[in-house]
Order: structure tokens, then sequence, then C-alpha cells
């Protein structure tokens, strides 16, 4: 059988890995490849997992995802004298980061944009999965340095053997578009000749590059065409759900009528066509067959039975989320004195949102082709190769030790990911389909459907939030007591023992957004986590979307409570700091693009909300009428200040999607649950934003320093407090629960 | 019996079998779909003599003797030197993100430009807002079916 993927290239299609004896590592931790009698030159540099979120940081390090700095190369050139190569250690779920890293090189290589290969790395050429993980909106912001610094050492060695080369010293060297030139003349030798033609081992040089300063950038800032388009223009790009090999068949698998049920029985045969795979003790009911409509028929064919489990709906869920307890996340100043401050303003309200899926338009998929042990062979020692659209790579290869065997060898190709937004950071369609394919000796693919999908999620949890504050007539904010409450977020990915998350006692991904960022006399802070009997997890932004919808509502209240106009009391109560001013300065560009405090058409009316996330700040006005029951926006301005924006037109596309989806969250999503089971079954009954609800969406950076910061999250913050808020202005009425329904007008 | 793609006949083993299933896992076009499976999010949508078919919502079966085109045969007209079509080069030069509604989008704008050259912007919202984009990128659907038109005019 061959396991060689039809249509699908991975980078261990190109070159065998290079043993890792053979590479060093110098102080500054670029990792050169031994050239052993060819050419080649591969250059790697090592990077710090320079997280923004330092207690996702703490848990990911006891998650045993690795150290702080690998000692494994983690982005790799590798130079031949055909080629010219990045391996991207990051997947690509449309977020764009094979193109930003492409950028980010570019800078350092005197090369034309297609002479640089870009493609995914995968866990056979030496990358740690840990690196491999693509979450937190951190690939820029964490690989920026390291992989200029990796380019450059590539420049700089080029450089110095093509002077040894031609006979020239250094600095009589042109370079650009991969070639160099001696000055003033036409001798000239292309950066691959001078990789084909070299001998003897590269050496990395003694001295550590010098980077480009920013005033010298030509490529970074700029725009460069993405380098996945064309592949997804053509109908070549492979993602999860079209992993092909040969011999390849197709699996299905039962699942629970309810949350948390398991398996008590299961009956079906197996027949020259379908192979049924029970496995009681694991909760496993599965078949495989030739192709899926016949797994999908001969899957409900089978006799299941399921006990225990949850028989929650909404209703129940919603009472358990109650926001009243917890730990104290901040205590700031005498809160008594300041609720009670005299002449001030008391203003109480409770926000809620609900159970919402990803909706990633590629649903859940695997290919796993397990070999059957060799003849003689120790049992459980054949090789597992597996393509899999996931989020974290290494905690796939970890899933599929632990099921499998932990001696066996895994190759993981990440394949292109169909959206994701948090869910694909599973290892459940792995699994699947590893379990298979080890009972049924071939690979075997599993592709979710979509009512599977929207089912069978680990969704973004629902989450309630109490808030008492108090402002001056001044429009001075003066105390603010905050309880919110949560399911889990990260606590649900990760391994840590259920004593240590009590004693923490709550989720630090409900962290993000959920302090306001406003001056305050006092500021008390409690947060419950809340173990629901639903499985729940990341969703773009974590906690941020929820938290910013309550916080950014609550100072709207704040405002109107005290006559003020909710930007300006926003700006007055901003504090001066470097977050403050950020935070001030795009709501002043955003208002002033959106013409903040101008007239509107008769019914309408705008909303001003920001939130501040990963270190970029973020603002948003929008145009909101209110027709039929439900509010229309008309128009979305973003002010978006991320620090440094690498791919301009790669972050207006995070910032216009990720408003698409804030949107969707306001106006229309929510998963309903009844006896222990999503009741919404598709796009028909869960409807996500079409077209016809996407308004005209403006965004506008604003750079404001050297240091590019999360892109893929942050901007989703204010969408659904400033769709709320402008539903205010335009009909006065306050609405504290997503999706927003308001009354008729 | 037999489908005709991309203008050759090719051998189907299992025609009462959704259509979207027997292009990408029969005939390995992968250029083709699958979201929803009820016809509501577009990802799947092939041509069929021209117009656009929720490829989830008919067997291959039903398919015979239609020319069928998937994204992989979408190609520039006749003896042209362009090497994309005029939509597949305004979705180049204008992208959107992760790309699995992309084939949908695409074919639905070919044909939409096909019939109309010079389309207005209520019937793009009529043709490209029948699909679904969770990432988001409707502004950018907007303007590129009225650029690919544009390059289609200008090519001319």
């Amino acid at each position: 059988m061959s396991l060689e993927p039809a249509g699908l290239e991975s980078a261990a299609d190109s070159a065998a890995p290079k043993p890792r004896a053979k590479r060093r590592t110098t102080r500054r931790r670029v990792l050169i490849g031994a050239a052993s009698g060819t050419g080649l030159l591969v250059v790697g540099a090592a990077i710090a997992l320079n997280l923004r979120r330092p207690r996702l940081a703490q848990v990911i390090q006891e998650r045993g995802t690795g150290e702080q700095t690998s000692p494994a190369p983690q982005v790799w050139f590798e130079l031949t004298g055909n080629a010219i190569t990045l391996f991207v250690p990051k997947v690509e779920m449309g977020q764009g980061v094979h193109t930003a890293y492409a950028q980010i090189a570019l800078e350092e290589l005197a090369l034309a944009p297609d002479q640089l290969a870009v493609r995914q790395a995968n866990t056979a050429r030496g990358f740690d999965g840990g690196t491999l993980f693509t979450f937190g909106s951190s690939s820029v912001s964490a690989m920026f340095t390291p992989l200029r610094t990796a380019a450059a050492t590539v420049q700089q060695m080029l450089t110095r053997e093509a002077a040894a080369q031609l006979g020239v010293p250094q600095d009589q060297l042109v370079a650009a578009d991969g070639r160099f030139t001696v000055s003033g003349t036409d001798r000239s030798r292309a950066f691959t000749e001078v990789v084909a033609a070299k001998s003897g081992p590269w050496e990395a040089p003694a001295e550590p590059p010098e980077l480009k300063p920013s005033s010298a950038f030509t490529r970074i800032g700029r725009d460069l065409t993405r380098v996945d388009m064309r592949d997804k223009l053509t109908g070549t790009a492979v993602y999860g759900y079209d992993a092909r090999v040969d011999g390849m068949r197709y699996g299905a698998v039962a699942r629970p009528p309810r949350f948390g049920a398991t398996l008590r029985a299961g009956r079906g045969p197996s027949t020259a066509d379908v192979v049924t795979v029970i496995d009681v003790q694991a909760g496993f009911a599965g078949v495989v067959a030739a192709t899926r409509t016949k797994a999908r028929a001969a899957l409900a064919a089978l006799e299941v039975e399921w006990e225990g489990g949850t028989t929650a709906g909404s209703a129940e869920v919603d009472a358990m989320l109650t926001a009243d307890r917890g730990a104290v996340l901040r205590r700031e100043g005498n809160l008594p004195r300041a609720m009670s401050a005299p002449g001030a303003v008391l203003v109480e309200a409770s926000y809620r949102t609900p159970l919402a899926a990803h909706g990633h338009l590629e649903p859940m998929a695997a290919l796993v082709a397990v070999t059957p042990d060799a003849p003689g062979a120790a049992p459980g020692s054949g090789r597992i190769e597996a393509w899999v659209p996931t989020q974290a790579p290494d905690t796939v290869v970890s899933a599929l030790r632990e099921l499998l065997g932990e001696e066996r060898e895994i190759v993981l190709h990440p394949t292109l990911l169909g959206g994701s937004f948090g869910r694909k950071g599973s290892q459940d369609t792995a699994i699947d389909a590893a379990r298979l394919s080890a009972a049924a000796g071939v690979p075997v693919h599993v592709g979710w459907t979509r009512e599977e999908d929207l089912q069978h999620g680990i969704y973004r949890p629902p989450t309630h939030t109490r808030l008492r504050g108090t402002v001056d007539p001044d429009g001075r904010l003066r105390g603010v007591e905050q309880h919110s409450a949560s399911g889990d977020i990260i606590w649900s990915v990760t391994s840590l023992p259920e004593p240590v998350r009590d004693i923490l006692g709550f989720d630090p991904g409900t962290l993000l957004g959920q302090f306001l960022p406003y001056r305050l006399d006092a500021y008390r802070v409690v947060n419950q986590r809340e173990q629901l009997p639903i499985p729940s997890g990341p969703w773009r932004g974590l906690g941020l979307l929820p938290n910013t919808f309550a916080l950014e509502s609550f100072v709207d209240e704040l405002a109107a409570a005290a006559g003020r106009d909710p930007l300006e009391l926003r700006l007055a109560n901003l504090p001066d700091t470097d977050d403050g001013r950020r935070l001030a300065n795009v709501l002043r560009r955003a208002a002033d693009v959106a013409g903040w405090g101008t007239p509107l058409a008769a019914g309408r009316g705008r909303g001003v909300a920001c939130s501040l996330d990963l270190g970029t700040a973020v603002a948003q006005v929008v145009e909101v009428s209110v027709e039929q029951g439900r509010a229309k926006v008309h128009r979305v301005v973003a002010a978006v200040d991320p620090g440094l924006v690498v791919h301009p037109a790669g972050a207006a596309l995070q910032a216009q999607g990720s408003i698409v989806m804030g949107l969707s969250s306001t106006l229309l999503e929510k998963l309903t649950m009844r006896d222990g089971a999503v009741v919404e079954s598709n796009f028909d009954t869960y409807p996500i934003l079409t077209m016809a609800d996407t308004p005209p969406i403006e965004v506008v950076f604003v750079a404001s320093d050297g240091i590019p910061r999360g892109m893929g999250e942050p901007v989703i913050g204010p969408v659904a407090a400033a769709v709320a808020n402008a539903v205010f202005t335009a009909t006065g009425e306050r609405l504290r629960d997503l999706p927003l329904r308001p009354s008729n007008p | 019996m037999k489908l005709m793609v991309k203008g050759r006949p090719a051998e189907v083993i299992h025609p009462e079998e959704p259509l979207v299933w027997v292009l990408r896992d029969e005939l390995g076009l992968i250029g083709t779909r699958y979201g929803c499976g009820i016809g509501v999010c577009g990802c799947c949508t092939v041509l069929a003599d021209g117009e656009p078919v929720r490829s989830c919502q008919v067997s291959a079966a039903e398919m015979a003797g239609r020319q069928l085109t998937t994204l992989e045969g979408l190609t520039p007209p006749e003896g042209s030197d362009d090497e994309l079509h005029p939509v597949q080069q305004a979705f180049l030069e204008n992208p959107l993100q992760c790309g699995w509604c992309l084939p949908g989008h695409v074919l639905t704008a070919a044909a939409l430009v096909e019939r109309e050259p010079d389309p207005t912007a209520e019937q793009v919202e009529e043709s490209a807002g029948r699909n679904l984009c969770r990432c988001g990128g409707y502004n950018s659907i907007r303007k590129n079916v009225l650029r690919a038109a544009e390059i289609a005019r200008d090519r001319r």
C-alpha cells in the first residue's frame, strides 16, 4: 500500500529529514544544517514562545509543550541548487500566516517574492509540535524577530560565499532578485548557483546579522500577493477534508444523543463492504466503508445504546450560570465609599451571552493511516501518518501515541484549515480516524457532517455578567463592582488536574477583555468558573467578545445615567498610560471617520465601543436602525492599533472578518439546549451572517510603534457592545442579551 | 454511468450518490467543497451547462448528459493568453481568507459574469448573496464580482 498522498504536497516529500545530530547551535540560537558534501544550506532560528497571555503561557508550559525556548529548530530556510524554500512552522487557517512569514523573510532576503517557495512545515522535519501550535493571534508577534534573524543570516552567509566564489570583496556585491552582481560589471551569480557551487560546510557568521531598521523596510508594511491564493483558486489547495491517499476508505462514528452519555452496548455486522468497530470501554462505535454515503448508511444501521449524560435544557444551563460568587480577580480602592459617593448615580445591569458555535465552513476532518504491524514485529509498532486540519499538531501527535502506542513513529502533516476560530485545536476527529484505521487496517478519512459539527462541538460557553457602578453627574466614573461567570474555555483543552483548577477558581480564557480600562476610584472583579455539562472551549478571542459586550454596554449605561456623550465619557475616563492613550487614539480616529456627532437619517443611531486585547487597541463606531424587530447595521468603522502592520491587506481582512463574525454573534447566533443536546442542526436553523446583512466596513489602521501585535482576534472585541449601544441611541431600548432581539419599534 | 466534467467523460461507480461526493471522493476533484449538505452554504456549487447547481442536492445520475464545470475546469476562454479566468484573477488580486467557500463564490460569479457582462450591484447581491463566507469576506466578494466583470470586458 502506498502512502503517498494524491495531490498532497508535504515538506517530507522534497527532502529526507536531516539528522538532528548534524546541526549545531550558535550562541544566538541560529542553527545551521551541515552541508555534508552537497551545497545544501539550511538555516533555522529557535524562537521563544513570546506569549502575551501570561497565564495561558503558564498553562501551556504546564501542559508540557516545551521549554520557553525550544532547542529544536523552529523556522527553516532550505537552499538548494534549485530552490529557496521557507518552511512555515505555523498552520494556515485563512489568517494569512504563510504570506506574513514570507513577507517578513523577504525583508532580509534579496529575493523577488516568486523566488521564495513557501511550504507548510510538518512534524517530520524537526519541527516540534509546540511551535506548530497556532493560537492566540501570536504567530506574527512571536516570530517577527526570530524569522528576520534567520533570513538575515541566510543572506549574510550567501553574500560571503558569493564574494569568495566571484573573487571580490563582499562590499562590491549587489544583491537583488535572487542574484549577486559585481558592482559596475555584468558578472553575476544566482543565489541557487552559489549554493550549488559551494564546497565544504557552511559556517555561521561570527557576528549576529544586523537587521534592517524599520525606516528601511521595503516589504513589511506593504502588500504582497497571498502565497496560498493561487492554489485555492485553481482547486489544488489541500484541506483536511480533501486529504487523499491510495487505498483509503471512509469512516463514520456514532455520537451520543446527550452530552456526557456513555456507550452501553453496540452491535453491527462486519461484511465484505463494511468494517464495524465497537469498543464499549472506549465509548466508541464506528464503521468503515467504501464511500462516505455507504459509511453513513452502515452507521445508521448500527444498534447502539447509550446511558447517562445530561438532560439539561437552555433554561437549566442559564440557571447554573449565575454570577454571584467566585475568585476575586481584582480588588482596588474603597468600594463601599466609591459606590456611595455623594451625588453619584448608581447603575445596575446584568448581561448574558449564549452558547455559540464556531461555524467554520470546512467541517471537522482527518485522514489517518495506521500501518499494520509487520509480520513478526512487536505489536503496535506500525508507523502512523496523519493529515489533519489542526491548530495543535503536538496534541494530535500525543493523542495518537496515547491511543495506539508511545513508541510509534508518527508523521503528522498539518493541512490547510477551512476556518477554525479555535475549534480545530481538538483531537477528536484524528482519534476517530485512528481508531478506525487501526481496526480496519487501511487509511481512513473521517469527515464530519455539518450536523455532527454543529451538535458535537466544543462551543463558546455562555456567560453571565452583573455590574454595579457609580458615575458623577459630570461623567467621572467612581466605582464598579463586577461579577462574571462563564463555562470553561482553557480548562477544557488542558490536562491540568481538577484540584489545581479548583484552587485557581477561574478559567484563564475568561480574562480576555475581563477588565475595564478606565480610571476608577474602586474596582472589584469576581469571576465564577462554572462547570457546565456542555463541552466548551476556545472561540475567537476567548472571553473577549462576551466580556466586552457587558463592560462596554455598561459604560454606555453609565454615560446615559450621567447624561454624557458616550464617546466623551470614555475619553475623559481613560488613564494617561500607554494603554489609555492608545485606546483614546483609536476612539478619536474611529469617531472622526464615522462622523460622530453629525446628523443621521431618522431612526438611526450610532454606538461606540472599544477594547484592548493582546496589545491591540480597537475602537468601533456603528450605525444602526431597528426594522421589524431586528437591528440592521448600516455601517461599521473600526480604528485598529496593532503596533506595526506587517501585511496591510491581510490585516484588513482579519479585521473585516472579525467584525462580520462579531456581527453574526450580535445579531443571530444562539444554540439551544434541549434534553441534554443541541437543538440546531445546520445553517438553516443556526443561521450565520450573510452578505445581505453585511454592511460596508471601513478599517483604519493606526500604526503606533514598531512592534507587531495580535490581529486575528482583538478586532472582534467591541462589535456587540457597539451595536447594542447604537440600538439604544436609535430606539432608547437597552438590550443586554445576545443575540440582540429588539422589541418591535 | 459517465459524467461530463471538464469536457471529458468520467466513469462513475456510484451514480446514485450525491454529486459532491462523487466529484470529490471518486474523481478527486477536491475543488468542490462540502459545507452543509442541505443546499444553504453554497460551498459545493458547480456549474451544470453553465448554471450554478448545489452538488450536495443532486445525485451524479441526475447530471447525466450535462456539461459540468468545477473549479479545476474553470479556465480562460479558448485561445486566450491569460492564465486565469477573470473571476480567478479578481479573487487573486483581492483574496479571501481560508478559501473553503471560494469555489462556490468563484463559480457563481463566473456564471453571473457570463450571463451579465455588466452586472448591477443588485444582481451581485442576488447571486453572490446566496453563498456563505464565515471568514467574513462579503465586502471583498462584492467588489471582486464587479471587478471580474470588468476584467472579462477588458479582455474582449
